[in-house]
């Protein structure tokens, strides 16, 4: 039973750093119909640029949010070479993003070389129900649960976000009652490299980030996103929390080898069994 | 006459000329090899980005598909070789079959995705499980050979990669230009213009990527054969990234575009690497090369030049024949 709650607390830790990456994901592909490949790389940057800013630079808190901040730049020029274009399709958008996360691994090599890079976090470890974790993963969930409640309001409650939902849902009318459809999909991309870089911030100090790691981060925000139709934020966290459970679950119970195959194996299943709800969703 | 003055006759033919001297007088055969490989690859995946309208950033799968079929057909099921080749497409293309047909009913980038975990599923599978090779890999691949005649050396194997590679072209030819080829121009165009039209759209989305694995399944078992070994690690995703960049760069759903882009991106690679590995250079400018370049010609080939080499350079020529003829015929009527 103790094994079983470590398992959980520890699934629902790693959970919400996937759906973090995961929200990216939704907030570029509810308003621009594009996926971000680069997503991965914005939460590597993240890592990185607040490892050097904590390394002596500026103290706790504001270096994370500078790290933050740049990544919401970086996210925007990401958007600016994906969509700036008019007509691109989002297939050849698509693709752009994979050249940029790319030009993105050359640079982290090139400014930050090959090893894996940790910022300081929170030391120290926590119980929980008789658990023990990390402070720093209480602090991964307790940041994504207030992230995805800002996430929440901004796209109910404030006028840019139901701009930003107008232009998803219809952006033909969007552009009728004079939304810069264009304009609302860079806030979007920016938005999403904020979101990435938080994530990054946050995961680094436990898990260390490569330019290598940019592939497995951006799959599982990815396969957290699927679970909620690439489009709904809350259906996407639920996923994140049920792929982190579902991993810890396998390598507690079964063998730790086979986390990545039944974490991918579940977003395989999830993509082909929903299949026939996506297709009517998007024929809406 | 006028059918003469068009190109491609006299490129075609000047293709096969080079191609079939290549082998010749070149030094590095392997270099050669791998970019007839990845030729083969890259003319499946621009028909499936040109005409299904998705991407596969894991085309590496069916490789490892084809690569494994002839690993295990010869050395655990003692198949010949020839069967072994052979079976290494169909199994590719089966395993793409069960995948594709869920995966391409989605609009959007299912695909791309799906693809991706199903080459890092292949990979973790690979060196989990001892039968696929484990954490040692898969070696003691006899060499290909027809009953008693067994290759010797590299130079067989490139003519009989040449020789795939010719059997991809014409049968990516004979399929653009059939009746199923015509309506998959059609429904690339316009899906539901397509459908109404009766083209069936699904099949032929599910036919076109199975081909395109078919494809990466015969580069895989050559390739297994020109290097007899086989482990999780021979399949990285960045190659699998690599024919996407090849074939954004030929021109998608061309005939052409796919080895015009395997050859310009392999002889640039190949330049690149001459060029980081000089003394004096850090050992990291050869990674950060590699990517930046990667980088740079998907950006810079999708943004000005997002149909392709073949398709402009074409569509040049065209232009240039038309001036040509208007012309004369401006000349003759004065």
């Amino acid at each position: 039973m103790r094994e079983l709650v470590a398992y959980l607390v520890s699934g629902i830790a790693l959970g919400s750093s996937f759906a973090l990456i995961g929200s990216g994901f939704v907030v570029v592909h509810r308003v621009t119909r594009v996926v971000n490949f680069a997503q991965g790389s914005l939460a590597v940057v993240g890592g990185m640029v607040s490892a050097t800013l904590l390394d002596g630079v500026l103290p706790h808190g504001l270096g994370e949010l500078a790290a933050v901040l740049i990544c919401g730049g970086l996210g925007l020029v990401v958007g600016l070479l994906a969509i700036g274009r008019r007509g691109t399709p989002p297939l050849i958008s698509l693709i752009v993003t994979l050249g940029v996360s790319m030009l993105i691994s050359a640079a982290i090599i090139w400014l930050w070389g090959q090893d894996p890079v940790s910022p300081p976090g929170l030391a120290g470890s926590t119980a929980v129900l008789g658990a023990t974790v990390e402070t720093q993963r209480l602090l991964v969930v307790g940041a994504t649960l207030l992230a995805f409640v800002a996430l929440t309001l901004f796209f109910t409650r404030s006028y840019v976000g139901k701009a930003l939902t107008a232009s998803a849902s219809n952006p033909f009318a969007a552009r009728m009652v004079g939304i810069d459809v264009r304009r609302m999909g860079l806030l979007a991309f920016a938005l999403a490299g904020m979101l990435g870089g938080l994530a990054g911030v946050l995961v680094a100090p436990t898990n260390a980030v490569s330019f290598y790691s940019d592939l497995p981060l951006a799959l599982s925000g990815f396969a957290a996103a699927v679970f909620g139709g690439l489009t709904s934020p809350l259906r996407t966290l639920l996923g994140g929390l049920g792929l982190g459970i579902a991993g810890q679950l396998t390598a507690g119970y079964l063998n730790g080898s086979y986390q990545t195959e039944v974490a991918l194996a579940l977003m395989l299943v999830i993509m082909i069994a929903r299949s026939s709800t996506f297709v009517h969703e998007e024929a809406k | 006459m006028e059918r003469l003055r068009r190109p491609s006759t006299y490129l075609t033919a000047l293709a096969c000329v080079a191609a079939g001297l290549a082998p010749l007088v070149m030094n590095d055969l392997t270099f050669l090899m791998r970019m007839v490989m990845a030729a083969i690859v890259v003319t499946g995946l621009s028909l499936l980005m040109g005409y299904a309208g998705q991407a596969s950033l894991g085309q590496g799968a069916f490789v490892a598909a084809g690569a494994l079929t002839v690993a295990l057909g010869t050395t655990r099921l003692d198949l010949p070789p020839l069967v072994a080749l052979l079976a290494a497409p169909v199994v590719a293309g089966v395993f793409a079959a069960l995948v594709g047909l869920p995966l391409l009913r989605l609009q959007g980038h299912y695909l791309a995705f799906g693809t991706l975990a199903l080459l890092l599923m292949v990979q973790a599978a690979m060196s989990t499980f001892d039968f696929l090779g484990g954490a040692f890999g898969i070696s003691g691949i006899p060499p290909f050979g027809i009953g008693d005649s067994i290759f010797v050396g590299q130079l067989p194997y490139v003519y009989l990669a040449l020789g795939c590679l010719a059997v991809v072209l014409m049968l990516t030819h004979r399929l653009v230009h059939s009746r199923f080829g015509r309506g998959v121009q059609a429904f690339a165009g316009s899906e539901t213009a397509a459908e109404s039209a009766g083209v069936p759209v699904m099949r032929s989305k599910v036919v076109i990527f199975s081909l395109s694995a078919m494809y990466a399944g015969l580069a895989g078992a050559l390739s297994t054969f020109f290097t007899p070994y086989v482990s999780a690690d021979s399949f990285p995703a960045v190659e699998s990234f690599t024919y996407v960049i090849m074939a954004v760069v030929g021109g998608l759903g061309t005939v052409w575009g796919g080895v015009v882009g395997a050859v310009l991106v392999s002889v640039l690679l190949q330049v690149l690497n001459t060029v980081s590995s000089q003394p004096g250079l850090p050992p990291t400018a050869g990674p950060i090369m590699q990517y930046a370049t990667y980088g740079a010609l998907l950006v810079l080939a999708l943004l000005f030049m997002p149909r392709g080499i073949v398709p402009t350079v074409d569509g040049g020529f065209d232009r240039l024949a038309r001036r040509r003829v208007e012309a004369r015929a401006g000349v003759s009527s004065t």
